[in-house]
């Protein structure tokens, strides 16, 4: 058995309301998952049954070999969790919640005291350490919040939206501290809605929406399944982006609504193939007498592939209803 | 997907079979009250608030009331400060119920629930650090009371008696408020909840007049209240009594009766999650 993450099936129920619809996951031992989408999709349920915190309707998970359901101390032993809300405590210091983790995980109070010194300076905590939290900054708790999870090297650790509402720099040394993880052999499932993270961090990504896990596989095959390039436009004048949908859209001979177009940033995506398809565009808007500040292809991003599969952006909270029609097909496929 | 699927039978022994060893329960319920302890001791401004207003209290009852106050055995000053104690013990039990909703708030009861401690952990660690705050909160009250002129006439150990069936009570209380912490699950609804079913409770008692002035229809009330029952024991265990026995068998009654549900309905609760 492997000393990963297997989910098989999982359902969970909340009243008349079906947050989990049968989620199938995995992750190999040693790599780093990224579960992705939006609010509401079912990523925190996920992780909450995984490390033991809600018991699950339907299916079954393991973690590092031992059953969630029949056996959540001995899954507790072997993981780590950084919940979406810093779990620290605000009257207690830095140095002293530490401990605290580490006491309850069977550490001895030398051990704990040394090892929370270590995390104390791996996260840059050290000036604070006996500070009571109530004084730290939001970055700073969320670290801290991660040293607790990292008190007893866990093999599999599980990060819920571990960046949500830091700054750039935090979640920077965030990022750090994640490759460093993984460098040691470390297994991380990490939520996420942020795409660029998700392709920064993680190994494979499963795209989940709706309580189902809809697209699974790295980065670079959820971009490749999408196809094509994309033409990425920035105009001059912002007043013009109408026009220069319109001069596009007849020129490749699509449909105006495949286009992505923002009047306010002066910005126009066109789905395209191959490197023809700049000089066609450049040709076309120099005709119509559009000015272009910058033009060029690019490969599908994360956000490209989030649009594609759930037809929503990634921030946006999905409808409750039925799935739209564009999951279905993807479903299907 | 990756290609790993689950064999038929995971590693792993059920939980129920693997209990922990009593000493490791005893350590992990010592960890949580103290850390609950700890955070009492650095909340230095509720410790302050929370004893000046039953002193305050005390201060009013004993001079203000005890002029036109008249009660049988003992003055009406020595008569109002078990009830006044009483009191403090409920709406400081109330803070059981707080500490969870906080705990639940902030997340740190995800954290307890997903390390690898002893279950009850959580539940008797509270009840453990909120049962020595009630303690030393009616320590004190007791020493400001006797600074004003509240004496014990029944000897040291029923005046330990005391203390404890005041403490009892409390202790019992915060099975209801460890309840309601966690049904509720904000710090904010939890202490305006309990104010509901703890006013009429405390005004309807003996705490601060005789069963028998009390308006004809309230009686009854008074006399089956839990509070009633005791604050009734812990006066006669302060000053003696005839009918002391019959509040102690009361109060050993509505004791046990609410410790047993509000332990079962809170315990249910925390494992539903």
């Amino acid at each position: 058995m492997s000393g990963g993450v297997v989910a098989e099936g999982l359902v969970k129920r909340f009243g008349s309301f079906t947050a989990l619809a049968g989620v199938d996951f995995s992750v190999e031992e040693g790599t780093v998952v990224g579960l992705l989408g939006p609010n509401g999709a079912g990523k925190t349920t996920t992780i909450r049954i995984l490390t033991t915190l809600l018991r699950p309707d339907g299916g079954r998970a393991a973690v590092a070999g031992y059953d969630v359901a029949r056996s959540p101390q001995l899954v507790r032993a072997v993981i780590g969790l950084t919940g979406q809300y810093a779990a620290v405590d605000d009257d207690l210091s830095g140095r002293e919640n530490l401990v605290l983790v580490g006491r309850l995980s069977r550490m001895a109070k030398r051990a704990a005291s040394e090892r929370a010194a270590v995390l104390l300076s791996a996260f840059s905590l050290v000036e604070a350490s006996d500070r009571l939290l109530r004084t730290y900054s939001g970055g700073m708790r969320r670290r801290l919040d991660l040293a607790a999870s990292l008190m007893v090297a866990p093999p599999v650790l599980f990060l819920d939206e571990p960046t949500t509402g830091l700054d750039p720099r935090s979640r920077l040394q965030l990022w750090d501290v994640i490759h460093g993880l993984r460098a040691q052999g470390t297994t991380i499932v990490l939520t996420t809605q942020y795409l660029e993270e998700a392709d920064q961090l993680t190994d494979r990504i499963s795209v989940i929406d709706g309580g189902l896990v809809i697209a699974e596989g790295t980065a670079d095959e959820l971009k490749a399944a999408v196809g094509g390039d994309v033409l990425d436009l920035k105009l001059a004048d912002r007043a013009r982006t109408a026009d220069a949908a319109a001069t596009l859209a007849k020129a490749f001979g699509v449909p105006e609504d495949e286009l992505t177009v923002d009047a306010e940033l002066g910005s126009v995506l066109v789905p395209v193939s191959g490197a023809a398809a700049l000089i066609e565009a450049v040709r076309a808007l120099d005709a119509a007498h559009v000015p272009v500040a910058d033009i060029g292809l690019r490969r599908p991003s994360l956000d490209d592939v989030f649009l594609s599969l759930t037809g929503h952006v990634a921030d946006e909270r999905p409808e409750m209803a039925a799935p739209s029609a564009r999951r279905r097909s993807m479903m299907g496929a | 997907m990756a290609g790993i699927t689950l064999p038929a039978q995971l590693a792993g022994t059920p939980e129920s079979r693997a209990a922990l060893p009593p000493a490791r329960v005893v350590a992990d319920i010592a960890l949580v009250a103290g850390r609950n302890l700890r955070k009492v001791l650095r909340n230095t401004r509720l410790i302050v608030f929370s004893t000046i207003q039953p002193l305050l209290q005390l201060i009013l009852f004993a001079y203000v009331f005890a002029g036109v106050a008249r009660v049988p055995g003992t003055s009406y000053k020595n008569f109002v400060v078990p009830g006044v104690i009483v009191q403090t013990m409920v709406f400081s039990a109330m803070g059981t119920g707080v500490g969870i909703a906080n705990d639940l708030h902030t997340g740190m009861i995800d954290r307890f629930r997903s390390l690898p401690i002893a279950r009850s952990a959580f539940l008797v660690g509270r009840t453990v650090s909120d049962s020595l705050r009630l303690g030393i909160q009616s320590v004190l009250l007791v020493i400001a009371a006797s600074i004003i002129g509240f004496r014990f006439h029944n000897g040291a150990l029923a005046a330990v008696g005391m203390m404890v069936v005041v403490v009892l009570f409390g202790m019992a209380l915060t099975a209801f408020s460890a309840w309601l912490g966690l049904t509720l699950r904000d710090p904010e609804s939890v202490q305006a909840a309990a104010f509901i079913p703890i006013l009429p409770l405390i005004f309807t008692s003996s705490a601060f007049a005789p069963v028998n002035r009390l308006p004809g229809w309230m009686q009854p009330l008074a006399k089956v209240n839990p509070v009633t029952a005791a604050i009734d024991t812990a006066r006669g265990l302060a000053f003696g009594g005839s009918h002391t026995a019959t509040a102690a068998w009361h109060f050993a009654a509505w004791w046990v009766a609410i410790v047993a549900v509000f332990t079962a309905l809170a315990v249910r609760r925390y494992r539903l999650g």
